[in-house]
């Protein structure tokens, strides 16, 4: 069996555009032997069970995130293809050590830069993104993304790299003094921000903020790697991926600090992916076993659609995540035991609940509302029996509208403007 | 009183503004006793030292128990190894210019009472009683913070708000039932805190997956415990400091008998090291 790993499309001359995705990219071609896998740039959620991506499919066997892709090619291949198995114990702490570190410092940076930062992703990531999406993912995606890098970074207090925040703050700022001072909105002096002088100055506060996560950031990692060939003397599994993807677009930050570092990359992304070559589509890697995705079906397209139109309604959004987070329990590899898959169920079991008691509870308001309007006159059904009884509310509703006719449901909400 | 051989009018108008006399007189009298000012509730009352405002209970307050809250039991813990006395308030997060628990409130010099929020209360420390600043000597103390920052703390928050008995037993007596005795007040409470923990988690990943969520942290756990390896405290020091303090956090709370946990995959997770739980036992000692 042929394995196949579903990743994000290629982007910024890197086989992919996500940190993840690279990752996985370089962990498969280090570890497993040629053929034995096949590289799919899906680029579609929808293709593997749990929604992320990057996804390894054996079979009907659907793995997905870095850490467990490693972990299921350690239990697949019986030890065999891993690449931490020489480690000792210090070495196999620091490794998951840095690992974490990498995760949890990488991820922010790469979501700023690549996300947050308005210029970058109006110029760049978004075009990207829409290269290799097909429709109509092009127009749900890149948003999507964009709204959940901006959640991870909200914390570090940089957001005034996006343009877009900052002026919907300004537009606060401005109509709080409206309130505020009652003065007249033609009085209040507008500040003249162009979107040039926003730049420099947002890039002249923001560049200390940003200086002191970078280097937190590639620091340790360059003090680390030291002298050494790798990162742990052995080859070492997670380390390539985020400075990888970090490169082409924190290439300034990253020259100046940690030129050891810029180097290792180098050579690691040589390794794994292997000298890219131009071609009219960007660029390629003939070193990788490229397979092209399907042609997206109609289905899949529909699917979609009405995925995004279901997680965008209320209620149908929580129905579908209880579904998955028992799914997840349920699944016969979730590896909970017996209590703690009980409590897991049974705590999306009692959401489901509540949820249904608030959507009766609603359709319960909705009804008595239509109920009451019924009962005093501005809603009446048309049934031959109730003719006569309408026409003497036609006759009182006239006097006091002659505009206002109450035939029908529609007719009294597109009247409802003449009434008020 | 008017002097004598005024005009008509003028008397006239004066009767307009001035007070009557029988209002003057009284008002003249006033104030009629001065009370000295009222003392200070008891519980505000003397201020000697410095004041740790954390989450934690009267009692625990009063005898400088550990507090439940991992960030908050952090600083309270490292303050305590450093050897800077203070005391322990009970406050909850509305309490606190930044929002967020602990702050300190130093008890030197008197007249400038600014609180000391948690992320600057090392400098703080460092300035009182000149210890080392960690971070500098061991490279690896941001990259294995990381791990309980990260993998732990999210195996925390996914045992503590989202499993439904662990939330009723533990995080509700702590955290919602003193703010309040309305229950609705109580409901939403609950609800928003439990949403502010799954919101937390799904910033990282698509869905909460228990298992990995508690794979992460048993292998944190193991990373940890092999940094220590054989030492009293982590990066071979002699005395504890601010990372032991940060691992004492969670060890302790996961290990506490006292929490009343229902289900604890954490305890099980680090009872598989026992040097961390020593290390744990031996830093309880200066509590």
């Amino acid at each position: 069996m042929v394995l196949q790993l579903h990743v994000w499309g290629p982007a910024f001359a890197l086989p992919s555009i996500d940190a993840q995705c690279l990752a996985t990219i370089a962990y498969c071609s280090l570890v497993l032997p040629k053929g034995s896998w096949e590289l799919i740039p899906s680029s579609d959620l929808s293709v593997s069970p749990t929604g992320e991506l990057p996804a390894l499919q054996n079979g009907t066997v659907w793995v997905s995130r870095f850490r467990n892709i490693v972990d299921y090619l350690r239990q697949y291949s019986e030890g065999a293809w891993d690449l931490d198995r020489e480690l000792d114990a210090p070495e196999r702490a620091d490794n998951l050590a840095f690992a974490s570190f990498v995760e949890s410092r990488g991820q922010p940076l790469i979501d700023l830069s690549l996300y947050v930062t308005s210029q970058n992703y109006y110029g760049n990531t978004s075009p990207a993104y829409g290269a290799f999406l097909q429709w109509p993912n092009q127009w749900i995606l890149p948003p999507k993304l964009h709204s959940a890098a901006k959640a991870r970074t909200e914390h570090l207090g940089v957001s005034s790299l996006d343009l877009q925040a900052m002026e919907e703050q300004r537009q606060r700022e401005h109509s709080a003094a409206v309130a505020a001072g009652q003065i007249p909105k033609n009085f209040i002096q507008r500040p003249r921000d162009t979107v040039s002088s926003l730049l420099g100055r947002t890039a002249q506060q923001n560049q200390f903020r940003l200086e002191a996560l970078t280097s937190e950031f590639f620091e340790p990692l360059e003090a680390m790697l030291g002298r050494k060939q790798y990162l742990l003397g052995a080859d070492e599994d997670s380390q390539p991926r985020s400075l990888d993807s970090l490169l082409p677009v924190a290439a300034g930050c990253d020259a100046l600090k940690a030129p050891r570092l810029v180097t290792y990359t180098e050579r690691v992304r040589r390794q794994c992916f292997g000298e890219p070559a131009p071609s009219e589509a960007g660029h390629t890697f003939p070193a990788l076993p490229w397979r092209s995705a399907e042609r997206i079906s109609v289905a899949a397209v529909g699917t979609t659609l009405l995925g995004t139109l279901a997680d965008s309604t209320p209620f149908l959004r929580e129905v579908r995540r209880n579904n998955r987070l028992k799914q997840v329990a349920e699944s016969p590899d979730s590896g909970l035991s017996g209590t703690e898959k009980k409590a897991v169920s049974m705590y999306a079991d009692a959401s489901k609940r509540d949820m249904y008691v608030s959507i009766a509870t609603v359709v319960a308001g909705a009804a008595a509302l239509v109920g009451y309007m019924v009962h005093v006159g501005l809603l009446s059904v048309q049934t031959g029996a109730g003719v006569e009884e309408e026409e003497e509310d036609n006759g009182a509703v006239e006097s006091f509208d002659s505009a206002f006719d109450p035939g029908s449901v529609g007719d009294f909400l597109g009247n409802t403007r003449g009434l008020v | 009183m008017p002097p004598k051989g005024q005009p008509a009018e003028s008397s006239h108008a004066r009767s307009f503004f001035t007070v009557p006399a029988p209002i003057k007189q009284l008002f003249d009298r006033f104030p009629l006793v001065t009370y000295p000012a009222n003392d200070l509730p008891q519980r505000a009352s003397p201020r000697h030292g410095n004041q740790l405002f954390v989450f934690t209970d009267a009692p625990g307050a009063r005898r400088g128990r550990p507090s439940f809250n991992p960030q908050c039991l952090k600083w309270q813990a490292y303050l305590k190894f450093v050897g800077i006395d203070f005391e322990v308030v009970s406050s909850n997060n509305h309490a606190s210019p930044t929002g967020a628990l602990p702050f300190l409130l130093p008890g030197l010099p008197t007249e400038a009472l600014l609180p000391i929020p948690s992320h600057k209360l090392q400098k703080w420390a460092i300035e009182q009683v000149h210890c080392e600043e960690e971070q500098q000597l061991n490279l690896r103390f941001e990259v294995y913070g990381s791990l309980l920052d990260h993998r732990i703390r999210n195996a925390w928050l996914q045992m503590l708000y989202l499993d439904h008995e662990n939330f009723e037993a533990v995080a509700r007596p702590s955290y919602v039932n003193p703010a309040t005795t309305n229950s609705l007040v109580r409901a939403a409470l609950g609800l928003q805190l439990q949403q502010a923990a799954r919101d937390e988690l799904l910033k990282t990943a698509r869905c909460i997956d228990v298992a990995d969520l508690e794979g992460d942290a048993g292998g944190a756990f193991e990373a940890l415990s092999t940094l220590l390896g054989e030492d009293e405290h982590f990066f071979g020091r002699p005395n504890p400091g601010l990372f032991d303090a940060s691992v004492f956090a969670y060890t302790h709370l996961v290990l506490d008998e006292e929490m009343g946990w229902k289900q604890n995959r954490l305890a099980q997770l680090l009872r598989e090291h026992p040097n961390l739980v020593q290390h744990r036992d031996r830093l309880l000692k200066f509590f």
